[in-house]
C-alpha cells in the first residue's frame, strides 16, 4: 500500500475498491471501510460479485471478470475528457502523459461499457465521484492481479491515481491489500528470483557484490525462474530438486493435475511444514517446522508495517526452529552460516537492506512497539514512512504506463459455457492448514460450493443446495450449488479453500506476462447436476 | 437502514394515548385517604416502568427503591431499610442521567420528609397513622362532608325537598352552594375512572331550583336548652353555626355590622353569580330553624365584645376578611383607585356605580378580581382589563370565571406587575403603569414571575380596582386577648379561640384567611358541634330523610353535562343570573353516572365514610 | 486547550475532551465500567460520577465535556458511596452466576469490587450460611429464573444471566466492528442484549468476529472454544486499557501479530499451562483493537493440533512410504541429495519456495540458503498464488 489504513479510513473522500472483498478476505479492513463509509466517505465497488460492501456502495460496477484494464483505461480517459485530472500534478511529477493519453483515447465510455458489461451512466458517475474527490484511495486485491493481464491492471489503476494526483496524499494512494500475513515481507526479504532484499536487483552487479561481500560467497547472477514457471521446468527436467518451505502448491496452485505431474517429475523434493500437507505427502523428506506462535521474528503487513511476532508456546517436541534447520543445512552443504537469533538476523537484514536500514527488534520492542515501523525506514532514528511518494517518486518522476487490454486467456465457449472465478470466504484461510483445525470454522463452512446465477441454474435444472459436477478442460470436482444473483448470468464463483472440490483442479495456469501470477480469476467451466 | 417516517417508531404510541389518558384519570381519581407511603410506592413503580433501561440508578435502582417502599408500605420494614431507601434514593437522584430517574427519587425523598410521621408510624407502630383509610371521595373532600351520593339519588328520584334537607344535614346553604361553590367534592370523583367527575353542583342547583330552600321545612328543633350563644358576623360561617345551634335547642343571637345578613355572599359575590333573591331563600330557611335573633347594623367593638362574652354562654366569632389590601405603589392614593371589597360592598347595599365611558383596570387574578371586572362591565365601563403579574393559568380564579370574563370583553393583561399609578393635576387616576414580567422558577409550588427586560407599559385607566386580597379586622378582639398569627385568629382543631375569654370560638375567613363559602360553612358547623359540647351537650340531629337504595353502576362512559350560560353579549348588560340550570333529562343522566360510593366499596364498611352523626 | 482543575491540580485539557479523557491523560484514575474507549460512552453505569464545582449533582466523567475553569473532584465520601451503591445494584441485578464472575480474581469486575469496597462477607455466620460466590450486597438478587443461553453460533455464546446491560458489546459491534448486528431488544427495565447468536444466526449479518466478547466485562458474551477455564470472564478488558491482572490464574499474555491475512492485526495470545487458550485484539495501528473471526478464533488451535509433525519423515525407497527418521538422518539426506544435484547439474537444477506465512527472518535466511548454499536464483514465495 502506498498509504496506511488509518489515513484512508480517517481522511479519504472516496474509496474505490477494485477486485477486493475485504469483509471476507481482510475482515478488519472491511470493518474499517464500513467505519469510513459511516463517516461519510463515498464507496465505489468494482467487482463482478455482489460482495457485502456492494450493498453500502454508492456505485457498484458489477463488471465482467477480466476487464479491469478496459475499465481503468476508460476511467483515465473519462477523467481527462471531463477535465477531472490534476494538471499541476501531471506536469510537475509525471512523465509519459501524452503517450498514455493517446493510448486511452480509444477506451470510450461506450466501448468500455460494452466490454465490461456496465452502463455508461455508471462509468461517468464513477469518474466524476472519483475525480471530484479531494482525496480518493484505490484499494485492490487479487481480483486485479490474478489475471493474465494482472500487471497491466495494476498499472492501469495506477494511472487513475496518478492522473488525478492521488498519490502521496493522505486518504489517497494505490493500495493493494496483500493476501497473506507476510507476503509483503517475503517479497521484501528477497524471496523472488530477480530481487535480493529490499528489491535490490540480482542483475545489478553492485548490489550482488554487496551481498557477496557480506555473505562471503559468490552468488549466481543468472536470472531465476518464478515459482509458477518452475512447474513446467520440472516437467522438462530443468529443475530436479525443490525445497518447499511451508507451501502447499498441490492445493493452492492452479491446475492441480499439472502441479502433481511436475512434482512427481522431480528427483528430490523436500517439504518443511507444520502438517503433512497434500504436497508433503509427495516429498522425499518432510521436515517439521515451527508455527508463528513458537518463534520470535517480524511480519510486514500490507501497509509495509513491520511488527513483532513473539514466542508464546514451546511447540511440539521434535520440531525445530526453521532458522536452525536452514543454518544446519547451509553448513552441511558447505556454506558456513553461524547460528543467529532472529534479532541478529534482522540486524543483518538491516545492514544489507536500505528500506529496512533502521529496523531492529530492539526498536520494535521499544519506542515502536505500538505502531511498528513502516518501510522505507533507512536509519535507526527514522520514524518510518506511512505514506509513499509524498514529495517525489522513488525514481524522481512517476511514469505513466501504457497498459494493453487483452481479454482473459480462456473465456467461456460452447463446450464450457460458464466463467469461473475463485476467492476466499470469511471463515477460512487459503488451504485451511490453519483455520481448518478450528472446529467451529469448519462447522460454519467446511466444504466446497459454487455460486451460480439463478438464471443459469434454472437453465441447468439446478436448485439451491444441489450437488453439482464442475468441469473444466483440466479437471472436475463436485460441490454444492449456491444459487443466487450474487454473480451475473454466465458467471460462477468458488472458494479455493476446500480439499473436497478444490477449485484448483479446474483453474487455468495461464500466467501474467510480467508477474507470472496465474489467472485464478477467470477460466471456462461447465456445470451439471451430480 | 431505517428511513425517516412521520409516524413514531412505535406504532402503538398513538393508540397508547388513550391508555395514558386512562392512567392519568386513574391518578386524578386517587381515592382520598390513601396511605402516602402506598402512593409513593406506586409513583416509584410507575417511574421504574418508565425507565428506558440504560442507566443503573434508574433501571436497577428504581425497582429496588420501589421494593423498599413496598416493604415500608407493608409495615414490614425496619430502620435499616428506611436508611437504605434514603441512601439509594439520594444516589438515584444525584447520579441519574435523566429526569425519569432523578425526579422519581426526588419525589420519594421529598415524601420521606413530607410524610415523616406516616413513615414513622409504619416503622414503629406497624400501621398507618390515624385517619388513613379510604372513604367516599365526594363526601370526604367536601369540607362540610355533605352526603352528596344521598342527595344525588334523591334528585334522581324526584325528591327535591328531600335532597335539600339531605344537604342541610351538613350545610344550611344548599342554594349558595348550588350557585357559587367551588365544588371540591368533584375533585376525586370516582366516576373520573370511567369518564369524568359528576357535575354535583349542577345537580344541587336542579334541586334548589325545584324546591327553593325557604319552602322546605328544616327538621324539628330540639327541646330548648335555655343556653345562649352569640354569633358575631352574619356571613356563611356565622349563620351556619347559628342554624345548627338553633336546631340543637340553643338560643342564638347574630350580631351583623352591615345592614343585611349574608356576609360576602351579599357584599362580595356579585348578584349575576348569585341572585340576591336566592340568597334570601337560604337565609329564610335558616331562620325557620327558630330561636335565632338577628341584630343587623350592630358592629362589635372591643368593649362590646367583652360584654357579649360575659353575657352569653358561648360566642362564635366569624367576622370574615373584610378589609381590602392596598397596593404599595406610587400614586395608589389617586382618585379613582378603589378596593374591590369596597366596590362590591357598596353594590351589596344596592349602590351600583356608573362607569360609563371609563377605562377600568382591575389588579389581581383571583375570583374577586374577576367579580370586579365583570361588575365593571355591567356598570357600563368603556373598557375593562385585568392586570396580573403571572400567567393566565396561574390565576387563582376558577378557570370558568376567567373564561366568562373574557367572553364578556375583559382583556387579560398577564405578566404585568403594577409599578405606579399616574394621575392628572386634579389627582385623578389616568393610567396604571405596569412592568412586564417573565415567568420564572417555581417557588413554593408556583412559578414565580420576575421582571422582564422590557420597558414599562402604560395602561390607560380612569378607575383602578385593587383586588389583591383581603385582611381581617381583628384589632378589637385582639384587644380582648384573642391571639392572632399573620392577622388571623388562632384556634385549636375544635375552633376554640386561643387567648381571651374561655367561651369564645372562632372560624371562617377570619381564622383561615380569605377562602371559600363552603369552608366557612364547614367551620360554622364544626363550631356549632363543639360549642354544643362546650355547653355540655352532645346533640344528634336527624335530617328526616334517608338516602335511597343504590342501583347497579351504569358503566357506559358519558360526557359530563356542563351548566350553560346566557350569551355573553346579553348577560353583560345586567346583573341577572348568568347561568342556566340543567333540564330534567340532563340531570337524570348526570345522576345516573353516580357510582354510589356510599353503597359500593368502602362506603358500606364501618368507618368507611366521613360523616358527623 | 481549556484549563481545568482535577483534584486540586491544574492542567490543560484537549478542547472537546471529556473529564474522563482529561483525567486519564493526567494520570488520575476514575473507575469506569460501561465506558469503552472509542467504542461506547453511554454513561449508563454511573461509576465514573465526579463532582464539578457549581453543579448541584455529580456528573458522569465519561460523557461530560470539559469547560474552561472547571473544578473537578474525583474522590469524596459521597462519590465513593454512590459508586459502591451503583456497583451493588449492578451485581445484584442478576443471580449468583454474575457474582461468581465478579469474584474471579483476574476479572475486571473483581478489580472494581476491590476498589469500590464491595467485599465478600467477613463474619463467620455469613460465610457459613452462604455458598461460595457471595458478596455483601445490600440488595437481594433481582432475577428469579435462569434465562436460557443463546448459543447457535459455533464461536460465540450469550448468557443473559451474566449480562449487566452495560452495552459495551453494542458499542463494539456498532461503533468499532461496524457490523450492526448486535443491539438491544425490548425496552425499559426489560432491556436485553440482542446477541445474534441464536439458532438463526446465519441469517444475521454477524461475522462472528467476537469483538463483542472482548468488550464484555462479565463473560456474558463469551467465546465457546476456549477450552478449560471457559468460565473465566472472557477478557476482562479493563476499559482504561490497563491489562487485567492475570497472575492469579497463571495466565500470560503475549503480544504478537496475527498469522492470517495481510492486515497485520495485533493480538495478544492468552497462554496458560503451556497452551494458547485465547486471542484478544490488542491496540495496533492497523486494527485499533479489533480482530476478525479468524484472528480471534482460528489463530491458535492449529498450533496445538494433534496432527502437527513432530519428527522428520523420509521416504522409504523400498515401500514408497514416508517413515519417521532422526533429524540427523533427514538433514544428511537433504544436504547430500541437494549438494549432489547442485554439483552435477548446477544451481539452476534446484529451486526453493519460501513461505509467505513465515517471518521475515525465516524468509531471509531461507533465500540466503537458496542463493548461497543451493547456488540458485530459483527462489520464490507464493506472492503470486
Amino acid at each position: 500500500m502506498t498509504n496506511s489504513i488509518d489515513d484512508i479510513v480517517d481522511q479519504a473522500d472516496v474509496i474505490m475498491l477494485v477486485g477486493s472483498n475485504p469483509e471476507e478476505a481482510h475482515p478488519v479492513i472491511g470493518m474499517r471501510i464500513r467505519q469510513a463509509v459511516e463517516r461519510g466517505c463515498r464507496l465505489i465497488v468494482v467487482d463482478p460479485r455482489d460482495i457485502g460492501l456492494a450493498a453500502q456502495a454508492d456505485i457498484h460496477l458489477k463488471l465482467r471478470p477480466g476487464t479491469n484494464v478496459a475499465f481503468a483505461n476508460g476511467m483515465v480517459n473519462l477523467l481527462i475528457q471531463l477535465g477531472l485530472f490534476d494538471k499541476d500534478f501531471v506536469r510537475e511529477r509525471t512523465e509519459g502523459f501524452r503517450i498514455m493519453q493517446a493510448q486511452v483515447e480509444e477506451f470510450t465510455p461506450r466501448f468500455v461499457a460494452e466490454e465490461c458489461g456496465v452502463t455508461v451512466q455508471d462509468l461517468v458517475a464513477t469518474a466524476k465521484m472519483y475525480g471530484q474527490a479531494k482525496r480518493a484511495a484505490i484499494l485492490y486485491c487479487l481480483g486485479v492481479t490474478e489475471h493474465t493481464t494482472g500487471t497491466d491492471g495494476v498499472m492501469a489503476l495506477s494511472n487513475i491515481a496518478m492522473v488525478s494526483g492521488n498519490l502521496g496524499v493522505a486518504g489517497g494512494g494505490m493500495n493493494p491489500l496483500r493476501g497473506q500475513n507476510n507476503v509483503q515481507g517475503a517479497c521484501d526479504m528477497g524471496a523472488g528470483p530477480d530481487d535480493l532484499t529490499g528489491y535490490q536487483k540480482v542483475c545489478d552487479p553492485a548490489a550482488r557484490e554487496k551481498f557477496e561481500r557480506a555473505w562471503g560467497v559468490e552468488l549466481p547472477s543468472w536470472p531465476g525462474t518464478k515459482a509458477t514457471e518452475c512447474f513446467p521446468a520440472m516437467l522438462e527436467g530443468r529443475i530436479k530438486g525443490l525445497f518447499i518451505f511451508g507451501e502447499d502448491p498441490v492445493r493452492t496452485d492452479p491446475d492441480t493435475h499439472h502441479v502433481l505431474k511436475a512434482l512427481e517429475a522431480l528427483e528430490f523434493l523436500v517439504v518443511e511444514d507444520l502438517f503433512l500437507t497434500e504436497t508433503a505427502k509427495l516429498a522425499d523428506v518432510v521436515l517439521p517446522g515451527r508455527s508463528y506462535a513458537e518463534k520470535e521474528g517480524t511480519f510486514t503487513n500490507t501497509e509495509r508495517r513491520i511488527q513483532r511476532v513473539r514466542r508464546a508456546v514451546e511447540g511440539p517436541a521434535g520440531a525445530r526452529l526453521d532458522t536452525e534447520v536452514f543454518t544446519e543445512l547451509m553448513n552441511r552443504m558447505g556454506y558456513e552460516q553461524p547460528a543467529l537469533t532472529p534479532a541478529q538476523l534482522m540486524d543483518e537484514i538491516a545492514s544489507l537492506t536500505p528500506i529496512y536500514g533502521g529496523v531492529s527488534h530492539a526498536r520494535l520492542d521499544g519506542e515502536a512497539a505500538a505502531r511498528g515501523l513502516q518501510w522505507p525506514c533507512p536509519a535507526p532514528d527514522h520514524p518510518g514512512t506511512p505514506i509513499l511518494h509524498v514529495s517525489s517518486f522513488t525514481n524522481g518522476v512517476g511514469a505513466f504506463s501504457t497498459p494493453d487490454y487483452l481479454r482473459s486467456a480462456e473465456l467461456p465457449d460452447e463446450e464450457y459455457p460458464l466463467l469461473l472465478m475463485t476467492g476466499r470466504v470469511l471463515y477460512q484461510y487459503n488451504a485451511c492448514a490453519m483455520t481448518g483445525r478450528t472446529t467451529a470454522a469448519n462447522e460454519v463452512v467446511g466444504s466446497s460450493f459454487i455460486e451460480i446465477n439463478t438464471h443459469d441454474a434454472a437453465m441447468l435444472g439446478i436448485a439451491d443446495g444441489d450437488r453439482v459436477r464442475v468441469m473444466s478442460r483440466r479437471g472436475q470436482v463436485e460441490a454444492s450449488a449456491r444459487v443466487s444473483g450474487k454473480t451475473n448470468p454466465g458467471e460462477t464463483w468458488m472458494p479455493f479453500h476446500f480439499q473436497d472440490g478444490n477449485a484448483n483442479w479446474l483453474t487455468h495456469a495461464a500466467l501474467d506476462r510480467v508477474s507470472k501470477a496465474p489467472e485464478y480469476k477467470v477460466c471456462a467451466i461447465k456445470v451439471e447436476k451430480a | 437502514m431505517t428511513h425517516l417516517s412521520i409516524a413514531p417508531r412505535s406504532a402503538d404510541d398513538a393508540r397508547l394515548a388513550a391508555t395514558v389518558e386512562r392512567f392519568a384519570r386513574r391518578i386524578e381519581a386517587m381515592p382520598p385517604g390513601i396511605c402516602p407511603v402506598v402512593a409513593q410506592a406506586a409513583l416509584l413503580r410507575a417511574g421504574a416502568d418508565q425507565t428506558c433501561g440504560k442507566c443503573v440508578p434508574c433501571r436497577d435502582g428504581l425497582p429496588r427503591l420501589a421494593a423498599l417502599a413496598d416493604k415500608l408500605a407493608a409495615c414490614a420494614a425496619d430502620e435499616a431499610d428506611l436508611a437504605c431507601a434514603r441512601e439509594l434514593a439520594q444516589m438515584i437522584r444525584d447520579t441519574s442521567d435523566c429526569a425519569i430517574g432523578y425526579e422519581a427519587a426526588e419525589a420519594f425523598l421529598q415524601g420521606l420528609d413530607e410524610f415523616a410521621e406516616e413513615y414513622a408510624s409504619h416503622l414503629n407502630e406497624r400501621r398507618c397513622a390515624a385517619g388513613i383509610g379510604q372513604s367516599v371521595p365526594c363526601e370526604t373532600l367536601c369540607p362540610a362532608h355533605v352526603n352528596a351520593p344521598g342527595y344525588i339519588a334523591l334528585v334522581a328520584q324526584g325528591d327535591y325537598a328531600g335532597a335539600v334537607n339531605m344537604v342541610r344535614k351538613d350545610n344550611p346553604f344548599p342554594t349558595a352552594c348550588a350557585f357559587v361553590c367551588e365544588h371540591p367534592c368533584e375533585e376525586r370523583c370516582r366516576r373520573t375512572l370511567i369518564d369524568a367527575p359528576l357535575n354535583i353542583r349542577g345537580i344541587k342547583r336542579y334541586a334548589v331550583d325545584r324546591a327553593p330552600a325557604n319552602t322546605v321545612a328544616p327538621p324539628p328543633r330540639s327541646v330548648d336548652t335555655a343556653r345562649t350563644v352569640a354569633v358575631i358576623g352574619g356571613g356563611p360561617s356565622g349563620l351556619t353555626c347559628a342554624y345548627f345551634l338553633a336546631l340543637m335547642g340553643h338560643r342564638v343571637t347574630v350580631f351583623e355590622a352591615r345592614r343585611r345578613l349574608g356576609g360576602m355572599m351579599r357584599y362580595g359575590i356579585p348578584a349575576y353569580r348569585f341572585p340576591r333573591a336566592r340568597l334570601d331563600e337560604d337565609i329564610r330557611g335558616i331562620m325557620n330553624a327558630g330561636t335565632i335573633t338577628v341584630r343587623c347594623g350592630d358592629a362589635v367593638d372591643a368593649e362590646r365584645f367583652r360584654e357579649i362574652a360575659d353575657t352569653y354562654h358561648a360566642v362564635y366569632v366569624a367576622i370574615g376578611a373584610q378589609k381590602g389590601k392596598t397596593l404599595a405603589i406610587e400614586g395608589a392614593d389617586a382618585a379613582g383607585v378603589m378596593s374591590a371589597v369596597d366596590l362590591l360592598g357598596r353594590i351589596g347595599d344596592g349602590d351600583v356605580p356608573d362607569f360609563s365611558g371609563k377605562d377600568v383596570v382591575v389588579v389581581g387574578g383571583g375570583n374577586v378580581a374577576m367579580d370586579c371586572a365583570r361588575t365593571a362591565v355591567r356598570a357600563g365601563a368603556k373598557s375593562v382589563s385585568v392586570a396580573y403579574r403571572r400567567r393566565k393559568e396561574d390565576m387563582t380564579a376558577l378557570p370558568t370565571e376567567v373564561e366568562a370574563a373574557i367572553a364578556e370583553g375583559v382583556e387579560m393583561r398577564t405578566l404585568c406587575a403594577p409599578a405606579a399609578i399616574e394621575a392628572d393635576e386634579q389627582g385623578r387616576c389616568t393610567a396604571l403603569v405596569v412592568q412586564p414580567q417573565m415567568i420564572g422558577a417555581v417557588k413554593r409550588g408556583r412559578p414565580a414571575p420576575v421582571a422582564a427586560d422590557k420597558p414599562p407599559v402604560r395602561l390607560s385607566a380612569d378607575i383602578v380596582l385593587v383586588a389583591v386580597g383581603q385582611d381581617i379586622d381583628a384589632a378589637p378582639f385582639e384587644e380582648c386577648g384573642l391571639s392572632t398569627t399573620w392577622g388571623r385568629f388562632d384556634a385549636d382543631d375544635g375552633l376554640h379561640a386561643q387567648g381571651g375569654p374561655r367561651n369564645v370560638f372562632v372560624g371562617g375567613d377570619c381564622q383561615t384567611g380569605p377562602a371559600t363559602v363552603i369552608r366557612a360553612i364547614a367551620a360554622g358547623k364544626v363550631a356549632a358541634r363543639n360549642i354544643d359540647e362546650f355547653l355540655g351537650y352532645s346533640h344528634k340531629l336527624a335530617c328526616g330523610v334517608e338516602a335511597p337504595a343504590a342501583q347497579p353502576n351504569d358503566r357506559t362512559p358519558y360526557g359530563r353535562v356542563e351548566l350553560a350560560e346566557r350569551p355573553a353579549c346579553e348577560r353583560k348588560r345586567d346583573f341577572e343570573d348568568v347561568e342556566c340550570g340543567m333540564s330534567r333529562e340532563e340531570v337524570l343522566q348526570e345522576c345516573g353516572r353516580c357510582l354510589r360510593c356510599d353503597c359500593f366499596g368502602i362506603g358500606v364498611t364501618e368507618g368507611g365514610r366521613q360523616q358527623y352523626a | 486547550m481549556p484549563s481545568i482543575i482535577i483534584d486540586g491540580a491544574a492542567l490543560s485539557a484537549r478542547e472537546g475532551s471529556t473529564i474522563l479523557e482529561a483525567a486519564r491523560q493526567a494520570g488520575v484514575h476514575i473507575p469506569t465500567l460501561c465506558y469503552l474507549k472509542e467504542r461506547s460512552a453511554i454513561a449508563s453505569c454511573r461509576l465514573c460520577v465526579v463532582e464539578v464545582a457549581g453543579e448541584p449533582h455529580p456528573v458522569p466523567a465519561c460523557s461530560t465535556v470539559v469547560r474552561e475553569g472547571m473544578e473537578v473532584t474525583t474522590r469524596s465520601p459521597l462519590l465513593a458511596a454512590y459508586r459502591k451503591m451503583a456497583l451493588e445494584l449492578i451485581l445484584s441485578s442478576k443471580g449468583p452466576a454474575l457474582v461468581a464472575c465478579a469474584q474471579r480474581a483476574d476479572g475486571e469486575l473483581a478489580a472494581l469490587c476491590h476498589e469500590l469496597g464491595v467485599e465478600a462477607p467477613t463474619d463467620a455466620e455469613a460465610a457459613d450460611g452462604a455458598a461460595e460466590g457471595t458478596l455483601e450486597l445490600r440488595f437481594p438478587f433481582a432475577q428469579g429464573k435462569e434465562s436460557p443461553r443463546v448459543e447457535g453460533n459455533p464461536f460465540l455464546s450469550f448468557d443473559p444471566n451474566r449480562c449487566i446491560k452495560c452495552q459495551r458489546c453494542v458499542g463494539a459491534c456498532n461503533a468499532a466492528a461496524r457490523n450492526h448486528s448486535l443491539g438491544t431488544r425490548r425496552r425499559g427495565a426489560l432491556t436485553l442484549i440482542a446477541a445474534p447468536f441464536g439458532p438463526n444466526w446465519r441469517a444475521s449479518e454477524c461475522e462472528s468476529c467476537g469483538n463483542c466478547a472482548q468488550a464484555c466485562p462479565t463473560g456474558a458474551i463469551s467465546l465457546k472454544a476456549r477450552g478449560a477455564g471457559a468460565d473465566l470472564p472472557a477478557y476482562g478488558d479493563a476499559s482504561d486499557g490497563a491489562p487485567a491482572d492475570l497472575s492469579a490464574s497463571g495466565t500470560r499474555r503475549v503480544r504478537t501479530t496475527c498469522p492470517h491475512c495481510g492486515v497485520g492485526c495485533q493480538l495478544e495470545l492468552e497462554v496458560r499451562g503451556g497452551r494458547i487458550r485465547a486471542a484478544r485484539g490488542a491496540q495496533g495501528a492497523s486494527n485499533r483493537g479489533l480482530l476478525c473471526v479468524k484472528g480471534r478464533s482460528a489463530s491458535f488451535d492449529f498450533v496445538g493440533a494433534p496432527d502437527r509433525l513432530t519428527t522428520p519423515l523420509v521416504r522409504n525407497r523400498a515401500t514408497g512410504e514416508l517413515e519417521p527418521a532422526t533429524w540427523d538422518e533427514a538433514l544428511s539426506l537433504v544436504a547430500s541429495r541437494l549438494s549432489q544435484l547442485r554439483d552435477e547439474h548446477g544451481g539452476e537444477s534446484l529451486a526453493a519456495f519460501a513461505c509467505s506465512r513465515s517471518t521475515n527472518e525465516d524468509v531471509y535466511l531461507f533465500q540466503k540458503m537458496a542463493r548461497a548454499a543451493f547456488k540458485t536464483n530459483n527462489v520464490d514465495s507464493c506472492a503470486r498464488v
